[in-house]
């Protein structure tokens, strides 16, 4: 598979598109210096595409991937530096002169207009016309013609916003495809795809590398790259680290060059001793259609993972114990305490608090500061009986936690929007501690986020759980759940089918219980 | 302007940090950012209050009687309804919301309010009656809105027609007068009026005094500030319009910070409607048509964002003064209302014009 991928120069080319030959230079950047005020984004980086291959770009969040790309794309103007594409010296004005120069994005969040077909999605604003009105015929023929080139089955009449996730990237790869890109930048694609889907996605790529297309890819999951990517480019703080084939190296190296220093573990040694002490019991947990039955014990000075697939109802049962969605029955015991939870609020004055994975919507609110950000879900500590706020206890309370969670922010009034994706997982992270909560739901709390930012956060629920804090972690990769729970919780379809003792059980016996199957002969079992 | 750059520089990229090591500066080098964050905050202001100081002057070259204190005192209680329901708008449209229907409830608040008094009841009780039913109109919206959840337009829009039509019903379209003058005193009366008796034995006023309506408008303006930028309530209101889901999942009681930004817009509009109707002597139901958007235009004037999460009293008060002092200004000048029109239209989409210029990167 990965002699394949790395076969930079294919033999043939598909007639009538982009004839020149593959390895060719089609895109160079030289000295590219971004600033915004405050920031050094980018300081003297180059970068370089041939055609037809995969070039990755690597860097830990912050590290200027994305003003790089925004830059290539005419979203932003280098301040110095020069942009070389197909031979020519160019600027691009806006995204749309990149865009008609051939050079296409598809961003992470994907720009699709869900109410409109495929075929509409794909050609919106270039329809074809025949006089005054749209030509549907056309349009259908050739939103087809695209689809068909990506060799994927989707129906150019299709709603968009009845695909999945995956098939709404194929249909921005067709748009690319329609506007004849020779460049396809693709931020963090296979984030949100299963790995059938993300096998799909490898196999367009594929074909576009062998059509002759540069491919600059960003993406923090740097294990999948082997299998598409020829070479990779790092970068740090805004300054270009090295230009590396992928073939001669391994994604130890790229990691070590990404953070400046080598990973000898990817995990930090767990120091906190889980104890006997129950501090939540949950039994019997149901809501109708999307889990069932489900009970668990969280104990004092623990991680307990939950595993299983995407939909097997983690997120769902740590909301509804949450209060964030309802509940139908099911029992939810705080030591000796029962305890009724209807909102969030509710849940919140019982020490529980949820860390949802999708930040951007449901963590922060992103017009607000930092400080503001931190003390939003306890104002009861930085105010009086009578609401006012003490704004000297509230920047003092947010500087202490920016301190201790490294929080890299320019100041405490900085707007929670313009930080990394690490920072403002940590921002939340500190609001819930300031909050005194004695039990953290961290769902997927590493996503999107890279390797520097991740090693902090593993080594911080290490040291929540060690100050007798109850952690559950619920995590779709199964490295971090072995590397650092001390108990698993497998769902599968809405019901735990297993807890097992970490250090006795192996990933196969894990997706052995998530996919359903009954009891491996594999030994570690313990029973609910 | 370049030192802050640098200075800032130095704390976010290249050295200082990789990523295990803590932010190596203190709290003072964070002062510093703080006071530039101010210093700009500031600038903003000024641009808008500048804005102010050139139709002022302006105004003072074209029209001799424009600037003395009695003129002021007129646009000060000219502005003083359209800051009234500003300020309601501001804190409503802070949340995401909006609130059309001030200008229908303030005629209705007006007009209860003047058929109390009219029935007998004393002028204090009359009015808080009207306040009140302009805060009950209030309330029926926030519920519409977080109960029905009814988009804000709609609910509103719905209120507007139905207090409108409720007010031109119990008055059967038909203005109530012969209130007496001490229904006069609220909209009429001043503080600090200072009258001499002349020696021809008619009285000299030596100072107009400050209006009761814009002691009100400072008060409830200073009020409103100090709780939307010192106390949770505020803190919540913009969290619920910055992202209403994280506010929920923090613990905010959402709904009811949402009902409280419509219950406040409904009793300032209540309050309008008694202050407007005193200042006539006589309750109108056709009064304050259209109010609803010179609210909504004063606020977006000061900066707030229709999108929700930004926006400030001060701001408002800024943009009531300035589409006040416009009006004074051109009636002086002798502009027709129509033109006015067209001026005011403008001045609006240009200041948001501007207002997107200076927050685009």
């Amino acid at each position: 598979m990965q002699q394949a991928s790395l076969d930079t120069v294919p033999e043939r080319f598909p007639p009538g598109l982009n004839q020149a030959p593959a390895g060719i230079e089609l895109l160079r950047l030289d000295n590219i210096t971004k600033r915004f005020p405050g920031v050094l984004a980018l300081d003297g980086v180059g970068f370089d595409l041939r055609r037809g291959e995969v070039h990755a770009l690597c860097g830990e969040n912050g590290a200027g991937k994305s003003t790089l790309m925004k830059i290539i794309s005419g979203q932003y103007q280098p301040d110095e530096g020069g942009i070389t594409y197909k031979g020519e010296v160019r600027r691009f004005a806006s995204s749309l002169d990149a865009e008609r120069a051939g050079i296409a994005i598809i961003h992470q969040e994907l720009n699709l207009v869900p109410h409109l077909s495929v075929a509409e999605n794909i050609f919106l604003a270039r329809e074809p016309k025949r006089g005054w009105f749209v030509d549907r015929t056309a349009l259908r023929r050739q939103a087809r013609a695209c689809l068909d080139r990506l060799g994927v089955d989707i129906r150019p009449d299709a709603p968009v916003k009845s695909l999945s996730v995956a098939q709404c990237q194929m249909v921005e790869i067709a748009k690319a495809l329609s506007l004849n890109a020779e460049i396809v930048i693709m931020d963090e694609p296979t984030s949100s795809l299963t790995e059938s889907e993300t096998a799909l996605l490898f196999q367009v790529i594929r074909e576009l590398k062998e059509q002759g297309v540069g491919i600059v890819y960003i993406s923090h999951r740097l294990d999948e790259m082997a299998l598409i990517v020829d070479r990779v480019t790092v970068l740090r703080d805004g300054r270009y680290v090295d230009t590396r084939n992928f073939a001669d190296t391994c994604v130890d190296e790229i990691v070590a060059l990404m953070v400046g220093r080598s990973l000898d573990d990817k995990f930090p040694e767990r120091t906190s001793i889980p104890t006997a002490d129950v501090l939540m019991d949950v039994r019997g947990l149901t809501r109708r259609g999307v889990f069932h039955d489900v009970g668990f014990e969280l104990r004092r000075g623990e991680i307990l993972g939950f595993a299983g697939l995407m939909g097997a109802g983690r997120t769902e049962v740590a909301r509804a114990i949450f209060g964030a969605d309802p509940l139908d029955t099911g029992t939810i015991r705080l030591g000796e305490r029962e305890i009724t939870v209807k909102t969030p609020r509710d849940a919140i004055a019982h020490g529980i608090a949820y860390l949802s994975e999708d930040r951007k919507s449901h963590g922060l609110a992103v017009k607000m500061s930092v400080t503001q950000n931190l003390t939003l879900a306890n104002m009861g500590a930085v105010s009086n009986t009578l609401g006012f706020i003490d704004r000297k206890a509230e920047e003092q309370a947010a500087w202490r936690y920016i301190q201790m969670l490294s929080i890299r922010t320019p100041s405490p009034h900085q707007v929670a929007r313009l930080l990394s994706g690490g920072n403002q997982q940590k921002i939340v992270i500190a609001k819930w501690l300031f909050r005194q909560s004695r039990i953290l739901f961290f769902d997927e709390p590493t996503r999107g986020i890279d390797v520097g930012a991740k090693f902090a956060i593993y080594q911080l629920l290490d040291r929540l759980a060690a100050e007798g804090i109850g952690v559950v972690l619920i995590s779709s990769e199964l490295p971090e759940i072995l590397g650092l729970t001390d108990r698993v919780a497998v769902f599968h379809e809405g019901r735990i089918t297993a807890v097992l003792n970490t250090r006795e059980t192996s990933q196969e016996e894990i997706m052995h219980f998530a996919s359903g199957h009954g009891r491996p002969a594999a030994p570690g079992a313990e029973t609910t | 302007m370049s030192n802050p750059t640098t200075k800032a520089i130095d704390a976010t990229s290249p050295t200082a940090a990789s990523p295990r090591q803590p932010t190596s500066d203190g709290p003072q080098a964070m002062n510093g950012r703080m006071m530039n964050d101010r210093r700009k905050d500031l600038i903003q202001k000024f641009a808008a209050l500048a804005g102010l100081l050139v139709l002022v002057t302006v105004f003072s070259m074209t029209s001799d009687a424009f600037f003395s204190v009695g003129n002021g005192m007129t646009i000060a209680l000219q502005v003083t309804s359209i800051a009234y329901l500003g300020i309601a708008a501001t804190c409503v449209i802070i949340t995401g919301g909006i609130d059309l229907s001030v200008g229908s409830v303030l005629a209705l608040a007006g007009v209860v309010a003047a058929l109390a008094v009219k029935a007998g009841a004393p002028v204090p009780l009359g009015m808080g009656l009207g306040i009140l039913v302009g805060a009950f109109c209030g309330l029926l919206n926030g519920l519409c809105v977080t109960r029905l959840k009814l988009p804000p337009f709609i609910a509103t829009l719905g209120m507007m027609m139905v207090a409108r039509g409720v007010a031109l019903q119990i008055t059967g379209a038909r203005a109530v007068s012969g209130l007496g003058e001490s229904f006069g005193e609220l909209g009429n009366g001043a503080m600090f009026r200072i009258v001499r008796i002349g020696e021809d034995g008619f009285p000299d006023v030596v100072f107009p005094g400050i209006p009761y309506p814009v002691v009100l408008m400072v008060v409830i303006a200073i009020a409103v500030a100090i709780m939307l930028s010192r106390t949770t309530l505020g803190r919540h209101i913009y969290a619920v319009g910055s992202n209403a889901e994280a506010a929920r999942l923090s613990g905010v009681n959402v709904a009811g910070v949402t009902l409280f930004t419509y219950v406040l817009s409904g009793t300032l509009a209540g309050l309008t409607g008694c202050v407007l109707m005193s200042r006539l002597v006589t309750a109108q139901p056709n009064e304050g048509v259209m109010y609803e958007l010179d609210a909504i235009a004063s606020a977006v004037i000061g900066g707030t964002s229709l999108i929700g999460g930004v926006g400030t009293i001060s701001g408002t008060a800024i943009g009531a003064f300035v589409i006040g002092i416009l009006r004074n200004g051109l009636n002086m000048n002798g502009v027709s209302a129509f033109t006015q029109q067209i001026i005011i239209g403008l001045v609006i989409l240009l200041t948001v014009w501007i207002d997107q210029i200076r927050n685009r990167r």
